[in-house]
């Protein structure tokens, strides 16, 4: 026999009160843990997709650099182009280990049901991507050859050696290739993509020494800012307007772009707090009128006011920590549901993301779950420990 | 003072309210000595200060005038005013209650009931808990709730909880009122053998039958004692 016995006890005398309120705080917590585990999954996904790229620093057409680059990462039609001269330039910069150039285009039919993403690469695009592995057959085995993204494959049917139509005619005419190589898959957009040879794509699609994206590897990365400056200085005075930029910037951008969205959803999620705690301070507070009796004989059997305070405030920590844990599982079994949904409002989220559980978000939402419980558990407890006996026996508080 | 053993010694003892703008004098000038083993009744009808009385002489409740010792604190005299964490420290060691209504808390059991005192001073003793179960005779309602008993189980279940403790003495404010006259004279029975074995019991009650069986009976009357 012991306080939090009694405690517990207590909390389940109005299963239904107590159940209502531990949810209102596992909804806040779940929002809170949520938010946390998205912000991480992101910014680990986000990182992981631009350290496939192999690349230090990625060159765009004119427009907006941050939609040309998730077109980049997860492929798709980017309708500017920058000229293939530029390619030479980028290749005689100073302190340059390897430069890749790519060129994208996408065949969309029903209604945007099928989507077919082609990416056109150079012979260099290996040297970056170093963790490309075939799960059938190899590199490109001429001009009129694809290698096949393992969910495309799976998709199309296809293996080595079959024949495949590119067709979207009038723009672009029939054409056969024969698939050289499948991918292992990678868990990152290249499982949906179709690689062709960069002259192949350009020739087939019409884009004739059009380029959408060079990715740039240097040889020392201290000196990436460096070599991204000298590349901007080259395409102003070209007047080529290309955005040229670090891909650190472009994660440190994208994150930012992320953070001041939290800070609205960490609104929300306080608000969420703000009610879960009054649902707590007004079932605390609904129990201790409902138990004056037995608040003042324990108080006549000599239990001091700070007896009957730890005795409420034991009553609400349990309630609170319990919403938390509550919370927690709720967000940990409603993970895939909200990444899935995030996938269809956000407009760039990287291929390998997920809610996870860190220690830190763990403790973090039972810490403020345990917080909130003491704060909102302080008035009714406070009400409590002031109950006269006397009047609390003889039937008024 | 000097209690000269007496586990309750009071002397000119009164308690003045006041409710709606006037004053109430529900006890003037009581005297009172309570020996350990001895069983006193407070006679009185309702309204009389009898459940004053016990409040005052269980520290939940302070006097307004005359002196007080119980178990040897002294709750006011002489310029003294016990605090609060006294006055409880007093309850929790010295002083067992029990009262017409059981109070028991409804979601525990019988014997965590009994226990419910202990907690106070962060102590468990299920062995003691159930050894006074087992002698108002409940050994077969150890893991009942109160609402698995007889008012009469519910009563033995606040006595033994009352007595958990140790106490010196117990306040009985009208124990029988809600109970048959079989379990009210089986309950009386039992406060007896208590009292034989050396506790100090303060018995207020309106019915005189039962009060013809304490060792010393008050008659309270509009706060006074009448006789002894």
């Amino acid at each position: 026999m012991n306080w939090t016995l009694i405690a517990f006890k207590n909390i389940l005398r109005r299963p239904i009160r107590s159940i209502l309120t531990l949810a209102g705080i596992a909804i806040a917590v779940a929002m809170l843990f949520n938010l946390l585990e998205f912000q991480r999954g992101y910014e680990r996904g986000l990182r992981g997709e631009l350290a496939d790229l192999g690349a230090h620093i990625m060159i765009v057409p004119r427009g907006c650099p941050y939609e040309a680059a998730t077109i980049v990462l997860h492929g798709g039609k980017w309708p500017r182009y920058m000229e293939q001269e530029w390619y030479d330039v980028v290749r005689g910069t100073e302190g340059i280990e390897a430069t890749t150039a790519i060129i994208m285009d996408a065949i969309i039919r029903d209604g945007g049901r099928e989507n077919l993403i082609y990416m056109g690469i150079d012979d260099d695009y290996p040297t970056l991507r170093q963790s490309w592995e075939y799960a059938a057959g190899d590199w490109f085995g001429g001009e009129d050859t694809v290698i096949l993204g393992s969910s495309v494959a799976r998709s199309m049917d296809a293996g080595v050696g079959d024949t495949i139509t590119i067709v979207d005619e009038p723009r672009v005419m029939p054409t056969q290739v024969t698939v050289s190589g499948i991918l292992q898959r990678t868990n990152s957009q290249d499982d949906g993509l179709i690689f062709l040879p960069q002259r192949a794509l350009q020739r087939i699609f019409g884009l004739e020494d059009k380029l959408v994206v060079i990715l740039v590897k240097v040889e020392d990365v201290t000196k990436t800012e460096e070599i991204a400056t000298s590349l901007r200085q080259a395409s102003a005075e070209s007047d080529a307007g290309m955005n040229i930029f670090p891909l650190s910037e472009l994660l440190n951008t994208l994150t930012s772009l992320l953070s001041s969205t939290r800070v609205f959803v960490l609104a929300i999620v306080a608000v969420a707090f703000v009610i879960g705690g009054v649902g707590v301070l007004t079932t605390i507070l609904m129990a201790v009128y409902e138990r004056t009796r037995e608040i003042g004989m324990m108080k006549a059997m000599g239990a001091g006011r700070a007896d009957i305070f730890r005795l409420i405030w034991l009553e609400t920590l349990i309630t609170s920590a319990g919403g938390g844990l509550l919370g927690i599982g709720l967000a940990l079994l409603s993970g895939r549901a909200v990444v899935a949904l995030l996938r269809v409002v956000l407009p760039h989220t990287p291929a390998e993301f997920a809610l996870g559980m860190t220690g830190s978000t763990f403790a973090i939402c039972i810490g403020v779950s345990v917080l909130l419980g003491m704060v909102a558990g302080t008035w009714p407890a406070w009400r409590a420990a002031r109950i006269s006996p006397i009047a609390a026996i003889r039937g008024g508080s | 003072m000097n209690t000269n053993g007496h586990v309750v010694q009071a002397t000119n003892l009164s308690k003045t309210y006041s409710t709606g703008g006037r004053e109430v004098e529900a006890l003037r000038g009581i005297d009172l000595t309570i020996a350990p083993g001895e069983f006193t009744v407070l006679l009185g009808p309702s309204g009389a200060g009898k459940t004053t009385a016990l409040n005052v002489v269980g520290g939940l409740d302070r006097p307004t005038g005359g002196e007080l010792t119980v178990a040897g604190e002294v709750i006011a005299g002489n310029g003294h005013r016990a605090r609060e964490g006294q006055l409880d420290a007093l309850r929790r060691k010295h002083i067992g209650f029990v009262f017409a209504q059981f109070h028991l808390l409804p979601t525990l059991t019988a014997v965590e009931n009994v226990l419910v005192p202990m907690i106070w001073e962060d102590a468990s003793d299920r062995g003691r808990a159930e050894g006074l179960l087992r002698r108002v005779g409940l050994d077969h309602r150890l893991t009942h709730r109160p609402d698995e008993l007889s008012g009469g189980e519910m009563q033995r279940v606040a006595l033994a909880r009352a007595l958990v403790n140790r106490p010196a003495l117990l306040l009985a404010d009208e124990p029988t009122a809600n109970l048959d006259t079989h379990t009210r004279d089986e309950i009386f029975e039992l406060l007896r053998e208590l009292s034989d074995e050396g506790l100090a019991i303060l018995f207020a009650t309106h019915d005189h039958e039962l009060a013809e069986r304490g060792d010393t009976v008050l008659r309270l009357s509009d706060g006074v004692i009448a006789d002894d």
